[in-house]
């Protein structure tokens, strides 16, 4: 009766109502974020007076922009990288391997996920302005990899443990080492879960902005802090369309997740 | 069918007192210390030996009315945000799990698109949206509900409303597998004992329901407490939150004993209420969504 849409009778539209409401208040702030990249206003009018290219031709020709944007995409790819090959060793050792503790061990693993930000970020500031890191590139790796780290060892310990583990067995009975059975023929049947370890280590990275303050330099700037910055200025209409770009980049994703599920379901 | 039972005799009987395959975790395990573990307790272990040994910083965070006044604020605030996410977080969950095949997975897509969407982008279009010459208040004043434009940006009410928006997709993701596991039946079986819906909703679905809710709201209420960004750009000097006290004590004071304390209270309070959440709320481990 609940769970049917159509005996809902007269409580479908109060239902509908309020899912209603709930879309426009979800939807609405996206759309604004569009309306105003294209907004000739300087003064982010609504409605607009007119219609412009001209913000976008601003920003593609800022270098800061540009730089920030290189930076947030080698830092994440730094993150990656290591995040994987961490989140490999960590994820055989948690779902092969049996040792007193190892149950301790995956909560530890998993604790920087719900370490609050803003603690991480000044814990790490103390430390590396002590070990002469801050506001270096490999620091703000260090920083972003414990945030990555733990969705990483997830992805690929649930990976392993849905692999059989007699695949291991046999292809060492066939001669092969450990390690040379676990890179040849585990690796290629967990692809991926290695591929969730790498796009939520990389979204982690570049979405971050808590910790990033505290890691970054003039000269070293991602691309939310200068959006950061920008924010705590001025409303320029510079940011309008960089947000603008950054929906656009979500729904590209999306698309492309939404089609992987369906090959994968095939 | 598996090999398990050709490749080696089943282990199974014999009690394994040796360890096995715990040198992988070794490189993880020390880059978690070095760089998770002891930074944060050198961290808290500031909150009393700065400036000198002794609780004088909790005793200053608990004590002087601006820092308890930021912890008020943050359990408010917190609890608010809490409070309206479930609010409204339960009948979006719910449509998106009965609406007809498309439409449910548009509303879905939606919520899925506005929590992928930058932190920052989200952030800015509220505080566009708040101005006092902003969309919202335009339109309140159009309507005829308000004469003069209210203060919503550099408000509490701006905070709220900005964090309501963030949550709300994590409401509707915890809601997913609670709802997707009731049993129609339950409701078929309600309807021939005479139930209306709202007995029916009441007396079967919100208790089924319960232990979903509760677990999303602990978990908003923990990640709330816990928010720096958001409120420091949507709200005014008075409503800071713990975390904004941190940053400002580290940033312009440079007052780590302080910052230490203050770290010492959310951290406690957000493992604290994890804790519960996983003893009591989440019977299917880390299966949750």
């Amino acid at each position: 009766m609940l769970l049917d849409f159509s005996q809902l009778g007269s409580w479908r539209w109060v239902l509908c109502t309020l899912a209603s409401i709930a879309m426009v208040f979800l939807l609405a702030p996206l759309l604004l974020l569009v309306a105003l990249s294209f907004d000739a206003s300087q003064w982010l009018q609504f409605p607009p007076p007119g219609w412009t290219l001209q913000w976008y031709q601003e920003v593609f020709a800022d270098p800061d922009w540009l730089s920030s944007f290189l930076t947030s995409v080698e830092l994440g790819a730094a993150v990656t990288l290591a995040s994987v090959l961490l989140g490999l060793l960590g994820g055989f050792a948690l779902a092969r391997g049996s040792f007193p503790g190892r149950e301790l061990l995956r909560g530890f693993f998993l604790t920087p996920m719900i370490m609050p930000s803003i603690v991480l970020g000044i814990a790490l500031y103390a430390a590396f302005l002590r070990l002469h890191l801050a506001g270096s590139f490999l620091g703000f790796v260090l920083a972003h990899l414990v945030l990555a780290l733990p969705f990483s060892i997830t992805a690929i310990t649930s990976a392993l443990e849905q692999t059989d583990k007699s695949l291991e067995d046999a292809a060492m009975l066939c001669g092969a080492s450990l390690w040379e059975a676990r890179i040849r023929v585990i690796l290629p049947a967990i692809r991926h879960g290695i591929f969730t370890a790498a796009v939520f280590s990389f979204l982690t990275s570049w979405d971050e902005v808590v910790v990033a303050i505290f890691m970054a330099s003039p000269t070293l700037q991602t691309l939310p802090l200068r959006m950061l910055g920008e924010l705590r200025q001025n409303l320029s209409p510079d940011i309008a369309v960089v947000s603008t770009l950054l929906v656009l980049g979500t729904v590209i994703l999306m698309g492309i997740a939404a089609l992987f599920n369906k090959d994968s379901k095939r | 069918m598996t090999l398990a039972g050709v490749v080696q005799p089943a282990p199974a009987s014999l009690p394994r007192w040796r360890s096995r395959g715990f040198a992988p975790a070794l490189p993880v395990l020390a880059f978690l210390l070095l760089c998770f573990a002891l930074p944060v307790i050198v961290l808290l272990l500031r909150s009393v030996l700065e400036p000198h040994f002794g609780l004088q910083n909790y005793t200053a965070l608990l004590a002087t009315s601006t820092y308890a006044n930021v912890l008020e604020n943050t359990f408010l605030i917190a609890g608010l945000v809490t409070v309206i996410t479930t609010l409204a977080g339960l009948p979006l969950a719910w449509f998106v799990a009965v609406a007809p095949g498309w439409l449910g997975r548009l509303t879905f897509g939606v919520v899925i698109l506005s929590m992928w969407t930058n932190l920052l982008a989200r952030t800015y279009a509220w505080m566009v949206l708040l101005q006092d010459n902003g969309p919202i208040n335009n339109f309140l004043i159009w309507t005829g509900l308000i004469q003069t434009p209210r203060p919503l940006y550099g408000s509490m009410a701006g905070v709220v409303i900005g964090m309501v928006y963030i949550m709300l997709p994590f409401m509707v993701i915890s809601l997913r597998g609670p709802l997707a596991a009731l049993d129609p039946a339950m409701f078929q079986a309600a309807s021939l004992c005479g139930a209306s819906r709202l007995q029916a909703f009441t007396r079967v679905f919100l208790p089924l329901l319960l232990p979903g809710l509760a677990a999303g709201a602990l978990i908003i209420f923990v990640m709330s407490l816990g928010y720096y960004i958001t409120p420091s750009l949507l709200g005014g000097a008075q409503d800071m939150m713990l975390a904004e006290l941190i940053a400002q004590q580290v940033q312009t004071l440079l007052n780590w004993g302080l910052a230490g304390a203050a770290a010492f209270v959310l951290l406690v309070l957000t493992l604290a209420l994890y804790t519960v959440q996983a003893r009591y709320l989440a019977p299917h481990g880390r299966n949750r969504g």
